[in-house]
């Protein structure tokens, strides 16, 4: 019986993972709502970034720049004169808010690739991080490693 | 170019209707004044300008009781300047006696504040107030019926006049008024404000405190944390956590605005600024004073699913802090440097019917 009901629960739990899925709006040519099949469909990357206690995890994921090209952001060749006021605003469940500027993100300025990471050495983030977080690697501080994220939009700096 | 035109026409047809005979009032605006290290991330609205006029005639409605349905209970009955706007009740009671469902909050600051209520579901101050006034269990009227009310007192229409250009009293400009009134409630002063401004010195008892809530890298002394989630000098981040009250959240918190599963029991974290005036605490107000709060920090934290992360080590176990009796005092020294004395007795907050400046 307590297996039924641990099955069961899991497969809500599962159910609820899946419905779970990531706006992409603002300077883009073609908003997106990503779901986790959407991601998994997507060229993969990884990058690997330490936990609280120092040990480094290979996280895999999809590159915030594979996710911009699917949306129509100005990246690349197009990242020059006012594209370059651009900035990223990712938001978490728990409100959570951080910013990259777009060229923080780009492989011509960078070769540090950051990704939207689903999988921490190959199996789905732990509870409360997953289903879906950024790994900035090689940042000293973890504070823009954030959890749970459920919009990324691309703004322009107005002022 | 297009934008600009549409700006100029709109400002253009404004000035036109208070010039209009008959019509004619001009409000001044009015100037919020806060400290720079509160930062500019404020939440107003274009269409709801701040006045001197606005202001005052908000003031007037949040301790107006003909807003209740009974006539007997405002804004400010359970909004107290004296305990800074909150009303000591784990429950507020409404015009029927029938307790609300979480514990009245703070009304701290509220210019910074991005969503409010404890889940967060109204995105700003006009989308709040519209609530307890209309909710059958609080003050239990309409707004139209609070308009017709303030309409038959010969008071108010030109009070809306002086406000708004013009006397109509509506729904809409009543909640635009006591939004207006809510974000002019700063409170800046107390003597961690002192402190921040190089004007104060912290006790021993003080300063060990502050060490703990925000940590001291490099100087070998512990952290609590507090400092993540009740950060910077408005000692708030506007997060939604599980802090680990109970195994099976009884309330679901966040997730009934989101629908989903992972913010389970999430409520948001809310300004420490004036937190010993404002027992009891939590969302359920389920504990009677701080000692109790930091025992719950301290040794109480339950797994959930939805535990906050922050509060949880790699394998998920909850992570108590086990704080000393003296580390305790030492906190709770602390937050009474958050007490803001002439916030809870500034005149400009208080009831216009009683404190007339």
């Amino acid at each position: 019986m307590k297996l039924i009901v641990f099955v069961f629960s899991f497969c809500l739990l599962a159910q609820a993972a899946s419905s779970q899925q990531i706006k992409v709006t603002g300077e883009v040519t073609k908003p997106l709502t990503l779901s986790a099949a959407d991601l998994a469909a997507m060229p993969r990357s990884t990058a690997i970034a330490k936990d609280k206690q120092g040990v480094a995890h290979t996280f895999s994921g999809v590159a915030l720049a594979d996710i911009f090209a699917q949306a129509g952001v100005t990246t690349g060749r197009q990242l020059r004169g006012e594209n370059l006021a651009k900035y990223v605003l990712i938001t978490c469940a728990d409100n959570y808010q951080i910013v990259f500027s777009l060229a923080e993100l780009d492989s011509s300025f960078t070769d540090r690739v950051v990704i939207l990471a689903d999988q921490m050495e190959g199996k789905p983030l732990p509870q409360g991080v997953g289903p879906f977080r950024i790994v900035v690697p090689g940042e000293k501080k973890p504070a823009r490693n954030c959890f749970q994220v459920t919009s990324i939009a691309i703004k322009f700096a107005k002022e | 170019m297009g934008g600009m035109l549409v700006k100029y026409g709109v400002g253009l047809l404004a000035a036109m209707a208070l010039l209009v005979p008959g019509n004619y009032t001009l409000s001044h605006p009015y100037t919020l004044s806060y400290p720079a290290y509160y930062g500019n991330r404020i939440n107003t609205t274009d269409d709801n300008p701040l006045t001197v006029e606005g202001v005052a005639l908000g003031r007037r409605l949040f301790y107006e009781p003909r807003l209740s349905v009974s006539n007997t209970i405002s804004c400010g009955s359970c909004h107290q300047q004296s305990r800074a706007f909150t009303d000591s009740l784990r429950f507020s009671v409404g015009f029927d006696g029938t307790p609300t469902r979480r514990n009245a909050m703070t009304l701290t600051n509220l210019l910074w504040v991005r969503n409010f209520f404890w889940d967060g579901r109204a995105p700003s101050l006009e989308a709040q107030a519209s609530t307890p006034l209309t909710d059958p269990h609080e003050m239990g009227q309409p707004l139209e019926r609070s308009a017709v009310k303030l309409k038959a007192d010969g008071g108010y229409p030109g009070l809306f006049a002086a406000a708004f250009g013009s006397d109509a009293i509506t729904g809409e400009r009543i909640v635009k008024a006591i939004a207006q009134f809510e974000r002019t409630l700063i409170s800046a002063d107390a003597p961690y404000d002192r402190y921040l401004r190089m004007e104060y010195r912290f006790t021993a008892t003080e300063q060990r405190g502050y060490d703990l809530f925000f940590g001291a890298p490099g100087r070998q002394i512990r952290s609590a944390g507090c400092g993540n989630c009740h950060g910077g000098p408005r000692i708030v981040t506007e997060t939604y956590h599980n802090n680990g009250l109970d195994h099976v959240p009884a309330d679901s918190g966040r997730e009934s605005v989101t629908g989903m599963a992972y913010d389970r029991g999430r409520f948001r974290v809310v300004t420490l600024r004036n937190i010993a005036l404002t027992a009891p605490y939590m969302h359920d107000g389920r504990f009677a004073d701080l000692g109790q709060v930091l025992d719950h920090y301290s040794e109480h934290i339950l797994y959930s699913p939805t535990l906050s992360p922050t509060l949880r080590d790699t394998a998920s176990r909850p992570v108590l802090l086990h704080l000393t009796g003296e580390e305790k005092a030492d906190l709770i020294a602390f937050l009474n440097t958050l007490t803001d004395s002439s916030f809870i007795t500034d005149p400009h907050f208080a009831d216009p019917k009683i404190n007339v400046r």
